[in-house]
């Protein structure tokens, strides 16, 4: 699975840790995150990220 | 430990987490001049533009705040700093002690002091309110002129343009983005932001808001006028130093700290916007979490160096990605430059390469390869091998 990078903050959302502070288990892929998920570091949404590669 | 914030931008708020990460015990107050919880300002744009409704503008809830035990209060700008007492004083001239403090107070938006500026119809855009204002306006008048073809003035463009208003963008410049493109780039957004129906005049230098109480038009140097009912002028921020410089600390353009953030007071450091270290201000995102986070270290007595940000801006444009990473204008010196262009899908991509690494580089419509090539600069690869290949699409970087 493919981590994404929040280009506002540099936030790397890595799918195997999930973002479990905020409801999200590990294992979930960035495509699956909700439409209203926000990066934990600076909550700019998912719009604002770019894949990893 | 108390330690006081003046500021609640991101720097403040990463400051704040991870002085909480770092100790469960230190008192942490921030004073906020706003009376809206953080917000990350590019969240401005997408509310503007309509791609997002109020609510989502916010970051983190009140029960973060409690549940991180961050004391914010909002609504309470600070008057004055003491440096001998060590408190700052509010604006009721309540007193508060610190033990450390952070000025975090960041920047507004610059006015040139052209005639009429503060006719109806000007605007800014740096703040909630202010958005709020632009969003009313837009009711009733709907052809603007957007003062400055930055990277503010072109999101602003876009984003009015989506609410179905008739908008053009005026530059001082001789082209857009001038701090992040260089001329070949800037033809091609140009072209592409065009193509959306957003004019663009360079050359412009605005002298008068014309009308009498109320915007109908602007006149700039050399006579031209356009007509217009609103504009929104986004032409750079200068620095809150105010406070700083009125209470001692050492100012220039910005509020000066060394190496650890730390001003010319030792109990006081600084973060975000408002910063000048080794002469440079950044006034972007990742400079002010950077700036943030080390802060929270030294302020604990864990020597952290701040050696300064390469500045990188990645933006969307008309839909266009924009990653514009270090030095891409480079004047005199030996550096080599390499270009790749596809003029009808807005792809742009150069790289700028001194002694085999790459200390530059313009990626422009297409974000694939824009993280590697990140990478190579910060880590200052050497790719002498790789020059002219390196922007072939589809490149391997495994080879590197």
């Amino acid at each position: 699975m493919e981590k994404w990078e929040c280009t506002s903050c540099g936030y790397i959302y890595d799918p195997e840790k999930g973002d479990p502070e905020n409801g999200i288990n590990p294992g979930t892929p960035f495509e699956d995150l909700p439409d209203d998920w926000v990066c934990p570091q600076c909550g700019v949404g998912k719009d604002f990220f770019q894949k990893l590669s | 430990m108390r330690v006081i914030i003046i500021g609640n931008g991101i720097s403040g708020i990463i400051f704040s987490k991870t002085l909480r990460e770092l100790d469960k015990k230190v008192e942490i107050d921030v004073f906020a001049k706003e009376k809206y919880h953080y917000y990350p300002r590019p969240n401005l744009i997408e509310f503007l533009a309509g791609r997002i409704p109020y609510e989502r503008i916010f970051a983190f809830s009140e029960d973060w705040y409690k549940e991180q035990n961050i004391n914010i209060h909002l609504n309470k700008p600070v008057k004055t700093i003491h440096l001998d007492s060590q408190e700052i004083k509010q604006q009721n001239d309540k007193r508060e002690k610190y033990d450390k403090l952070l000025v975090a107070s960041g920047c507004f938006s610059f006015v040139p002091p052209f005639k009429g500026a503060n006719k109806k119809g000007v605007f800014t855009l740096r703040t909630i309110d202010d958005a709020f204002e632009i969003l009313k306006s837009l009711e009733n008048y709907r052809k603007v002129i957007i003062i400055g073809g930055g990277v503010l003035g072109l999101e602003t463009a876009r984003a009015l343009k989506s609410r179905g208003a008739a908008v053009e963008v005026v530059e001082f410049f001789d082209r857009l983005l001038p701090r992040q493109l260089d001329s070949q780039g800037a033809s091609i957004l140009k072209d592409q932001i065009e193509k959306i129906g957003i004019k663009v005049h360079f050359g412009m230098a605005t002298e008068e808001v014309l009308g009498q109480k109320e915007m109908k038009g602007l006149r700039f140097k050399g006579g031209k006028e356009l007509e217009a009912d609103m504009s929104i002028v986004a032409a750079g921020v200068r620095s809150y130093i105010n406070i700083a410089k009125e209470s001692g600390l050492k100012t220039d353009r910005g509020l000066v700290v060394n190496d650890y953030l730390q001003t010319t007071n030792p109990a006081v450091y600084g973060a975000g916007d408002v910063i000048q270290h080794k002469g440079r201000m950044y006034g972007i995102i990742p400079a002010a979490f950077n700036q943030a986070q080390t802060a929270a270290y030294n302020i604990f007595g864990q020597e952290k160096k701040y050696e300064g940000t390469i500045p990188s801006n990645t933006l969307k444009v008309v839909g266009l990605s924009v990653a514009s990473i270090g030095l891409v204008n480079p004047e005199e010196g030996n550096y080599e430059e390499f270009r790749k262009e596809n003029r009808e899908e807005g792809v742009y991509k150069k790289i700028v390469v001194q002694d085999g690494t790459i200390v530059g580089s313009i990626w422009m419509g297409t974000k694939e390869g824009v993280n590697e090539i990140s990478r190579l600069i910060s880590q200052k690869t050497n790719i002498k091998k790789w020059k002219e290949s390196i922007l072939k699409d589809n490149f391997d970087f495994s080879v590197l």
